[in-house]
């Protein structure tokens, strides 16, 4: 692989280039807002409040689900330039939300809705994207019950051996009220969306790390920010089965 | 406008998430799918869906008359009307 280095034939690092990323969270949708709530940090909204997507022709609109509206949010101004590049949609829980509103629906003997089936998918929110914006470019859509931020980073990185630019988009929505006990999630809807290249934009570097971190454990979504915002150089995600570091490089 | 022709638009709009849209923007003898209203196949599902629970009409999903009945509002009165009446 040409851009990790490679020693006793295990790669250590992978390297990669920042173009461009753009965070959604309820009320956050700037740098600069983003910026000034990990300085000062308040308690954001559990619900995502009007979201325009006017970029979206309104046929296709009323298909994103606040999950989708959320991803689309942080992904469509890096995409304002772009027409055509591969994606990788990362989401831990997915459409939660929704599958338990169609499981509901089983419960009481109702029908399911063709559409409500049809957004249920994992991969679904990435194929709305891809419709949306004429761009068949392949996506990968993943999950990950530990360490997603990095699993996708990873995902995205590796797939620029092959393609000189790559979109990851990370989201999740909080966990109906129902599954919270068996299962945390993030506190408020948030995504993140960032473009990957081979040769444009800030050096950055992801690695193993072997032992748990010392410092505050703070939320993955909240150190993966923090570093994009350059408020630090760089974030852990530690689980017990394994550990990476994400460093400006 | 029939009341039959405003009750199936208020379905339509009800059922497809089209809170932007008013029934008297639906034309009666328009095409629904495509071309006019712009409706796609997972509309269409959501439609036979509908129509079985709210009108108790069975559709076989690829024939060639269930074409036919989703072309317009019209089409689907019609077929709607044929049902009341057998």
């Amino acid at each position: 692989m040409a851009n990790a280095t490679v020693v006793d034939g295990v790669s250590r690092l992978l390297r990669f280039k920042l173009q461009s990323w753009n965070a959604f969270a309820p009320g956050l949708e700037s740098h600069h807002a983003w910026r000034e709530w990990l300085l000062h940090p308040s308690e954001l909204p559990l619900e995502l409040g009007k979201t325009s997507l006017k970029q979206i022709p309104p046929m296709l609109r009323r298909r994103f689900t606040p999950l989708g509206r959320c991803a689309a949010g942080a992904a469509l101004p890096v995409l304002s330039d772009i027409d055509a590049i591969p994606g990788v949609f990362a989401s831990r829980h997915g459409d939660t939300p929704l599958t338990l509103s169609l499981l509901e629906g089983i419960a009481n003997g109702e029908s399911m809705s063709p559409t409500g089936f049809s957004l249920a998918v994992h991969n679904a929110l990435s194929g709305l994207l891809s419709i949306a914006r004429k761009d068949v470019s392949e996506v990968t859509a993943i999950a990950a019950t530990e360490n997603l931020i990095p699993n996708a980073l990873i995902e995205a990185a590796t797939q620029l051996q092959e393609r000189p630019r790559v979109l990851c988009v990370i989201y999740d929505v909080p966990l109906p009220e129902l599954y919270q006990a068996y299962s945390d999630s993030v506190d408020f809807p948030c995504a993140v969306a960032m473009i990957l290249t081979l040769d444009e934009g800030d050096d950055f570097v992801i690695q193993r790390e072997n032992s748990r971190n010392d410092t505050t454990h703070l939320d993955d979504f909240t150190g993966l920010l923090r570093i994009l915002s350059g408020l630090e150089a760089s974030a852990s995600f530690v689980s017990d089965s394994s550990g990476w570091r994400v460093s400006r490089g | 406008m029939s009341n039959l022709q405003l009750e199936i638009k208020q379905m339509i709009i009800e059922i497809l998430d089209l809170e932007d849209i008013e029934p008297d923007e639906i034309i009666d003898d328009e095409p629904l799918f495509v071309d006019g209203l712009g409706l796609d196949s997972i509309d269409a599902l959501e439609i036979g869906l509908a129509l079985q629970k709210r009108y108790g009409i069975k559709l076989k999903a690829d024939s060639e008359d269930t074409r036919e009945h989703f072309a317009s509002v019209n089409a689907l009165a019609v077929l709607i009307e044929s049902q009341r009446t057998s």
